[in-house]
C-alpha cells in the first residue's frame, strides 16, 4: 500500500505529466514500472507478454492522461489498465489449460470428518525473514499450474490486493464465483506449501 | 455444530468477516474442539502472505530500458 507522500509524489508528477512535461511522465512509470510488470507476468507466466503489456499500459496512461481526473491513485489507475490487458490475452490465448479438476483440496469422509490429520501447522515459519529459496520454486511452479481463471483471480485478491468489486468489474464474473475460485485456489496452494514442509 | 468439511468450506467467508455472527460462533465452537481445523485455519491464513513474497518480481534492468525507449518514441510531442 502506497504511504501519503508517495501518493502526493505521485500527484505532483501527474500534473506536471499532464501538462506535457514528459520527464515527469517518465518518472511515473518508473515509480510503477515493477507492479505493473509483475501483476502481468503473474497472471500471463511469461515475460514476454509481461513487458508487451507494460508497454500498453503505459503508453494508453499517456494517451489517457488529460481524462485522469485523479480520484483514485495514479498507481492503482495503471495497475488495473495492466490487469485488464493481461486478462484480455488470457482469454484470447489458445492454449491448453490445467483442468479444474487438478486442484488438490483436502479430503473428507461422509460424515465430514478428516480421512487424514493435516500434517504439520507451518504458518509460524510463514514469518521468518528470509523466504527458502526452494519454497519460493515450489509456490511458483504451484501458481502456475493452476488454472487461468483460478490464477487471475488468486493473484488479484491475494497478491494484488484488489477488492471482490473490482475483479467482479475487470472479469465480468460474479463475486460469489470469484470467492469459490479464490477458496479453491488457496486450498491448491496451501497444499503445495504443505507438501513442501511435509518434505523437508 | 460444524463438521470438519463444512468448516474448512466456510473459512474465507470467516476470514474475510462476512459471515453472521451465528455462523462464526458455531465455526468457533467446532474450531476450539479440533485441533487439525485450527492447524487447517493457520496454514491457509498463512498461505497468501507466503505466496506474495514468492511471487515477488521487478522489471529486469533491460526491459525497464526498452519500455523507456518505448515509450520516448510513442510519446514524442
Amino acid at each position: 500500500m502506497a504511504d501519503q507522500a508517495d501518493l502526493d509524489a505521485d500527484r505532483e508528477l501527474l500534473t506536471q505529466a499532464q501538462t506535457g512535461d514528459l520527464s515527469a511522465f517518465e518518472a511515473l512509470v518508473e515509480r510503477h514500472r515493477d507492479k505493473v510488470y509483475g501483476v502481468a507476468l503473474r497472471m500471463t507466466r511469461s515475460e514476454a507478454d509481461a513487458a508487451e503489456i507494460a508497454q500498453e499500459t503505459f503508453l494508453s496512461a499517456f494517451q489517457h492522461l488529460s481524462e485522469f481526473r485523479g480520484e483514485a491513485a495514479f498507481g492503482s489507475w495503471v495497475h488495473r489498465i495492466a490487469a485488464n490487458h493481461a486478462l484480455m490475452r488470457l482469454r484470447h490465448r489458445n492454449v491448453v489449460e490445467a483442468a479444474e479438476e487438478e486442484l488438490t483440496e483436502p479430503e473428507f469422509n461422509e460424515r465430514g470428518n478428516w480421512i487424514e490429520y493435516p500434517s504439520n501447522d507451518w504458518s509460524r515459519r510463514a514469518d521468518e525473514k528470509a523466504l527458502d529459496t526452494e519454497l519460493g520454486t515450489a509456490i511458483r511452479l504451484a501458481t502456475n499450474r493452476l488454472p487461468d481463471r483460478y490464477r487471475e483471480v488468486f493473484v488479484l485478491k491475494d497478491i494484488e490486493g484488489l477488492s471482490y468489486e473490482q475483479i467482479s468489474e475487470i472479469t465480468g464474473d460474479s463475486i460469489a464465483a470469484i470467492k469459490s475460485r479464490l477458496h479453491r485456489a488457496r486450498l491448491d496452494l496451501r497444499n503445495a506449501i504443505d507438501e513442501f514442509y511435509g518434505e523437508k | 455444530m460444524f463438521t470438519c468439511k463444512e468448516s474448512i468450506d466456510l473459512l474465507l467467508d470467516y476470514l474475510d468477516g462476512t459471515m453472521s455472527d451465528e455462523q462464526a460462533r458455531h465455526l468457533e465452537e467446532h474450531l476450539t474442539a479440533c485441533p487439525p481445523c485450527i492447524d487447517f485455519l493457520r496454514t491457509y491464513r498463512a498461505t497468501p502472505g507466503l505466496c506474495r513474497r514468492a511471487l515477488q518480481k521487478q522489471m529486469p534492468e533491460e526491459l525497464s530500458q526498452r519500455l523507456k525507449e518505448f515509450l520516448r518514441q510513442k510519446c514524442k510531442p
